[in-house]
């Protein structure tokens, strides 16, 4: 596919009650790309996430290699390539966690479902009950259910969250070489800055509900209005 | 004509209304679909008969009450208490086999023949309203049931108490940290919905007279009432039991052979348009 | 063990299971105790599907006795106005059961929680006042006899009535229920509709539609009530109004509670060990009830995964002193 982008958001808004919890964001998402969104407590980054990935209803466009997808409701944009992952961990706890991925497996063609245990390090666990495993290793599988089929866009909702920084500074690197490795472009909402700063291509910056930066980590990482929304939330 | 049965209508809805203001007390501290509520009507019926034989109709209401009121407290203490955190599903099988054990009571003490209860004395006769006669007794139930519910809602929006009992029905474990006894409040508010519960049994018991069936009876309509309503919500049972006392009388007079099917009707159009209830609640 | 070789050993343990439980009218000869076995087993069937339903979707069902006592008043209508003999009276009316329950499942297994278990609740109310108010067409509360036709698939009806070859006739629909669900329980859908239960949203997110499977499955599940309810009144040549009421859907529900979900032969054993409990204690005291509501409660509490939950520990316990692990 020869699409200039892999994802395209233009002028998202989400209403609910009287609140606006995102005003009219716009992004592009090159291929391959990591995209780190960022910004202070209810900026409104997961419910982007969850715009786009068609939790909850918004108004605006999204556009997935290309292809409209705004109509679409949650499994069909799965199908077609858009995956996600959660900020509290969404698994299936009472199911060991082979057969979890052999059931997500089943519906992709050609789905190799040791190459994934490997790749996320769930092998000595395959045959555990998922309640069962440490948090670090739910969250694995959390991921791994994402990344099953190498979707095209990944949205990944906090993955770090509840991890230590060994844990997530191998996180972060396994998901850079996933990228590479498989293609995906990855948007990545995430609290940990030095993770984010290290690993994005680009960083967007929500306040509010609005975009106030989209460029280059460094660059973001010196813009005195980012430092003055996390500052304003912090006071 | 029909004005006597539109009032005889607000009759059985009063009277639903409180019973399900038990049911809704009960649920929104505990969580707990209280399926023994029936059990705990009829047991205060038949308690309350049984004392108006010996004394008069007011000290059956009122003992009937003080013995479901304490039922009410042990059951909370000893059983509630243990299961709240449990599978909803355990708390519907435990108060199931609770439905088991009062029915089995009430029929050892009072057998299954049907009983009927005298309206207290100065509650007796008809009074002329809307071009109608209708007897004072059944007025009586409707006024009673509307002071007793506007009582408890009044009761809940502005006292303290209230306040703790609408905190921990909304958030048990925050307001147990703010240094509320959570414990000591679902103790009260589960006696208090028993209570209500035998209350309504003693009322109902000159209008509806006694059988062993009561209990049954009236729990399906409760529930009916308090699902259309909305679990939880005391102002959508109060709409509910309104319109499910005007659809039973109504249809018992006007469609006689599918007149119970009503209520089930509805219950289903609204659940599956919106499965939270008209007022909406957590499901 | 691969998903064939699972197969094969279910199917031998299913052929043994059914020829012993064939030979067992030839050593029991009183007609009282086969009758009460006939009548555990087909309830059993029933608490299949009760059990079958709250197990792959997690879902409540206060209304599964409408599909067991429609099924009866099915096959009598069946002969009544459509003519049909007996045989294909059963076919067409568990056939158009699935049918039914499939398009009644579409809509509400979208329901949450209580509000499910009340929908259910309410659908087998409306059909059990249904029957017992239609007197013309059903006889109302008096119910209606079940005329059979002189033979049905082949075999002659009188063995349908009789407490030793009916209860052959049951147990062997017994066994093969089980198969088949356990063959269900052990495929991808039965792993899909696991992994529905337990996270629909996630499965949604994974690319899978979530409602069709929940439909099928709550399809399924009534056509076992219905089969059973169908063996009842084969039986007892008797349908009346009382074999859809809530109570028969909570006492099925109650008994699947009690022998436990998580293994179908579980479920048979609390089934049958329940409907015995309650025949046996209701002709020595009349305070079956009480005693029946504590050990419901003592259960519940202390045994929260019934009595298959004690059969798994205790299988994983041989399991591990053979050495497997």
């Amino acid at each position: 596919m020869n699409e200039a982008y892999a994802l395209e958001v233009e002028n998202l808004t989400v209403r609910y009650g009287g609140v606006v919890a995102v005003n009219g964001v716009s992004l592009k998402l090159k291929r391959g790309e990591i995209r780190g969104l960022i910004g202070p407590n209810g900026a409104g980054k997961s419910t982007v996430i969850d715009a786009i990935s068609g939790r909850r209803a918004s108004t605006g466009k999204v556009l997935l290699d290309g292809r409209e997808i705004s109509s679409l409701n949650v499994v069909q944009r799965r199908w077609i390539g858009l995956s996600r992952s959660f900020q509290r961990t969404s698994i299936f706890p009472a199911m060991r966690v082979r057969d979890q991925i052999k059931v997500a497996a089943a519906r992709i063609p050609d789905c190799d479902v040791d190459e994934l245990l490997e790749e996320f390090g769930l092998v000595p666990f395959q045959d555990k009950v998922a309640a069962e495993i440490g948090y670090g290793d739910q969250r694995r599988l959390d991921l791994s259910l994402a990344f099953l089929g190498k979707p095209s866009v990944l949205l990944l909702d906090e993955p770090m969250a509840g991890l230590s920084s060994e844990e997530s500074r191998r996180l972060a690197d396994h998901l850079q070489n996933l990228t590479r490795n498989w293609g995906v472009s990855l948007l990545l909402v995430e609290h940990d800055m030095e993770i984010v700063f290290g690993i994005s291509d680009v960083v967007t910056v929500l306040e509010s509900g609005k975009l106030i930066a989209e460029n280059k980590p460094d660059i973001v990482r010196a813009d005195p209005h980012v430092r003055a929304a996390y500052l304003g939330s912090a006071a | 004509m029909i004005t006597l049965q539109v009032l005889n209508g607000l009759v059985y809805g009063s009277l639903l209304m409180i019973m399900t203001s038990g049911l809704v007390l009960i649920y929104g501290l505990r969580r707990i679909v209280n399926f023994a509520h029936g059990s705990l009507y009829m047991l205060g019926a038949y308690v309350g008969y049984t004392v108006s034989l010996y004394l008069n109709p007011w000290a059956a209401l009122a003992a009937s009450a003080l013995v479901l009121a304490v039922g009410g407290f042990l059951l909370d203490r000893y059983g509630f208490r243990y299961l709240q955190d449990r599978d909803p599903l355990t708390t519907v099988i435990v108060t199931y086999g609770l439905l088991l054990i009062l029915e089995d009571i009430v029929q050892s003490f009072w057998g299954k023949t049907n009983y009927t209860m005298d309206a207290p004395g100065i509650l007796r006769g008809s009074v002329e309203m809307f071009c109608t006669s209708f007897p004072f007794y059944r007025l009586s139930i409707i006024i009673a049931g509307a002071v007793i519910t506007g009582g408890l809602m009044l009761w809940l929006r502005w006292s303290r108490m209230g306040l703790f009992i609408r905190a921990a029905s909304t958030d048990p474990v925050t307001t147990a940290m703010q240094g509320v006894n959570t414990d000591r409040i679902s103790g009260g508010v589960v006696a208090l919905g028993a209570a209500l519960a035998g209350i309504a049994g003693v009322i109902a018991a000159p209008f509806l007279s006694l059988s062993p069936t009561m209990g049954s009876d009236i729990l399906i309509d409760s529930f009916v009432v308090v699902v259309i309503g909305g679990l939880g919500s005391f102002g959508g049972a109060f709409i509910a039991a309104m319109v499910v006392g005007q659809i039973q009388t109504l249809g018992a007079v006007y469609l006689p052979e599918f007149a119970s099917l009503l209520p089930f009707c509805l219950m289903l159009a609204i659940l599956i348009g919106k499965p939270s209830g008209i007022a909406g609640s957590r499901v | 063990m691969k998903y064939s070789m699972q197969i094969f050993r279910a199917a031998a343990l299913v052929v043994a299971a059914g020829a012993v439980g064939a030979c067992l009218p030839l050593l029991i000869t009183s007609a009282n105790v086969l009758s009460l076995m006939t009548q555990a087993v087909i309830y059993a069937i029933g608490t299949l599907g009760v059990g079958f339903l709250l197990r792959q979707n997690g879902h409540v069902s206060f209304g599964h006795a409408a599909y067991y006592g429609l099924s009866g008043y099915g096959i009598v209508l069946c002969s009544k106005f459509l003519g049909l003999t007996t045989g294909p009276a059963i076919l067409l009316v568990i056939s158009l059961t699935g049918l039914f329950a499939f398009v009644v499942g579409l809509v509400i297994v979208r329901t949450p929680g209580i509000a499910f278990a009340m929908i259910t609740l309410a659908i087998g109310q409306v059909f059990y006042i249904l029957m017992a108010k239609a007197r013309g067409f059903t006889g109302g509360v008096d119910g209606l006899v079940v005329e059979m036709s002189e033979k049905i698939f082949g075999l002659s009806s009188n063995l349908f009535g009789k407490p030793g070859s009916m209860f052959v006739v049951c147990w062997l629909t017994l066994v093969l229920v089980v198969f088949l669900l356990s063959l269900l329980i052990r495929s991808r859908f039965g792993a899909l509709t696991e992994a529905i239960r337990e996270n629909e949203e996630r499965a949604r997110f994974i690319g899978y539609k979530t409602v069709v499977p929940r439909a099928a499955i709550y399809t399924v599940s009534a056509m076992v009530c219905a089969l059973a309810g169908t063996l009842s009144s084969l039986y007892s040549a008797f349908v009346s109004p009382d074999s859809l009421h809530w109570s028969l859907s909570g006492s099925l529900l109650v008994a699947s509670l009690l022998g436990g979900t998580s293994l179908l032969s579980g479920t048979v054993i609390g089934a049958a060990v329940y409907f015995l409990l309650k025949d046996v204690l209701s002709e020595v005291t009349t305070h079956w009830m009480s005693i029946i509501g504590v050990c419901l409660i003592a259960v519940i509490v202390f045994w929260p995964e019934g009595i298959a939950g004690g059969l798994s520990r205790g299988a994983r316990k041989l399991r591990a002193l053979a050495g497997r692990s």
